[in-house]
């Protein structure tokens, strides 16, 4: 018999690492969304796929081991949110370094990350770009910059509409250079279904944001990037 | 990237799906797979450096369970334990000719070099292309084809003698 077939298949076209890595975020942004792009129409895939956040739920509720537990306890977080959830994502913040691919833009430096931290119910977790989420959970973003940087987080939502999630004006907000830094500015989800694209945008100098969502919203959320800005793309899903 | 002990706590929730589903799926086995998700991530806390320079999270999780769950199957072999969980089916859907030809595969791959059983486990129950395993062996798409014409090898013997 041929190891193959004496092997449990693995039955989707794309293998289980590279939907793991897109999952986690891992992939650079157009070979996410050639991922993205598959998964919805390949039904072997999409099967994986489910299966695979099947076990990513299960883990979920699973308890800590022992070993990791005891260590817990000695750690206090630095940062604390406006209410208990959300305190407990800032919790993760800032131990968590997303390893999210960027794009830049003539005169951009360094390598910024920007993170989604997502409250449903009682539970906060990280989230992925593709992952899904609902109406109602509430979301805080994060930001990792190597050098002080001016940064804005945009979206385009399922409707084409682009919006602005931070600053709370007209142009980027200016951040020192930090790692998981928690935005000031938390937000609840709206009952929109489909897919959000986001946006974050780390430039040098500060840079008006109504010009970067017309263009967010006229170009399907593929706007090129001010010049001297870096930009991190990704998306996730409401269901 | 440099985790502390609450990081790598967060890294178990965030990534150890990815850990637990591939043990499952190596081991046939939830206890066995439970273990290696716990020993993965407690080795971890007593040494975080193994992730410092690693430029894919999910690419070392990817290693270290083969890695682990390979030891695993090396070391009950040598028990009557293994009989017991892996000759019969291990699961429902592994049952009949398949399920108790992925016991042998099992036993087989406890018996191959490590570079070959972790080729053989990337390829076959991983799905990856030669390119991919060759990107976590860290070797060229020509050695994973010639380690996987090994394994095959193998494979065959092992069923002309049984």
């Amino acid at each position: 018999m041929n190891l193959e077939l004496a092997l449990p298949p693995w039955t989707a076209c794309l293998s289980a690492l590279r939907l793991d890595r897109w999952m986690m975020g891992e992939l650079e942004p157009a070979d996410a969304d050639t991922v993205r792009a598959h998964v919805t129409t390949c039904a072997g895939c999409s099967t994986a796929l489910a299966g695979m956040r099947g076990v990513r739920e299960e883990m979920r509720s699973l308890p800590l081991p022992p070993a990791l537990r005891s260590r817990q306890v000695s750690w206090t977080p630095r940062a604390v949110w406006g209410t208990a959830g959300l305190a407990l994502a800032a919790g993760l913040l800032l131990v968590m370094r997303p390893a999210v691919p960027t794009e830049r833009s003539k005169g951009a430096g360094g390598i910024p990350e920007l993170a989604m931290y997502v409250q449903h119910g009682d539970e906060v977790r990280r989230a992925a770009p593709g992952e899904e989420v609902a109406p109602g959970d509430a979301v805080r973003f994060a930001v990792s910059t190597p050098v002080a940087a001016y940064v804005a987080v945009l979206s385009l939502d399922p409707t084409g509409r682009a919006f602005v999630y931070f600053p709370d004006g007209e142009q980027a907000a200016p951040m020192p250079a930090g790692t998981e830094v928690a935005l000031p500015l938390g937000t609840r989800l709206d009952a929109t279904r489909g897919e959000e694209r986001l946006l974050g945008l780390f430039c040098a100098a500060p840079v008006a944001l109504e010009p970067v969502r017309l263009q967010l919203e006229s170009s399907a959320g593929t706007a090129p990037l001010p010049e001297g800005c870096q930009g991190v793309r990704w998306s996730f899903v409401k269901r | 990237m440099i985790l502390d002990a609450a990081g790598i706590a967060a890294l178990y929730r965030s990534h150890g799906h990815v850990v637990l589903r591939r043990a499952r799926g190596l081991l046939g086995s939830e206890a066995d797979a439970q273990e290696v998700l716990q020993e993965i991530f407690t080795a971890l806390v007593k040494a975080p450096d193994a992730v410092r320079s690693v430029g894919s999270m999910v690419g070392w999780l990817y290693q270290a369970t083969t890695h682990h769950c390979l030891n695993h199957l090396r070391r009950a072999r040598t028990s009557a334990r293994v009989l017991q969980l892996h000759v019969g089916p291990v699961t429902p859907s592994a049952g009949g000719p398949r399920g108790e030809a992925a016991s042998e595969v099992r036993r087989l791959l406890a018996l191959l070099p490590d570079d070959v059983a972790t080729a053989v486990v990337y390829h076959h129950l991983d799905g990856m292309s030669h390119a991919e395993v060759a990107e976590l062996l860290g070797c060229s798409r020509r050695q994973v084809g010639y380690l996987l014409e090994r394994a095959q090898g193998l494979w065959n013997r092992a069923e002309q003698s049984a």
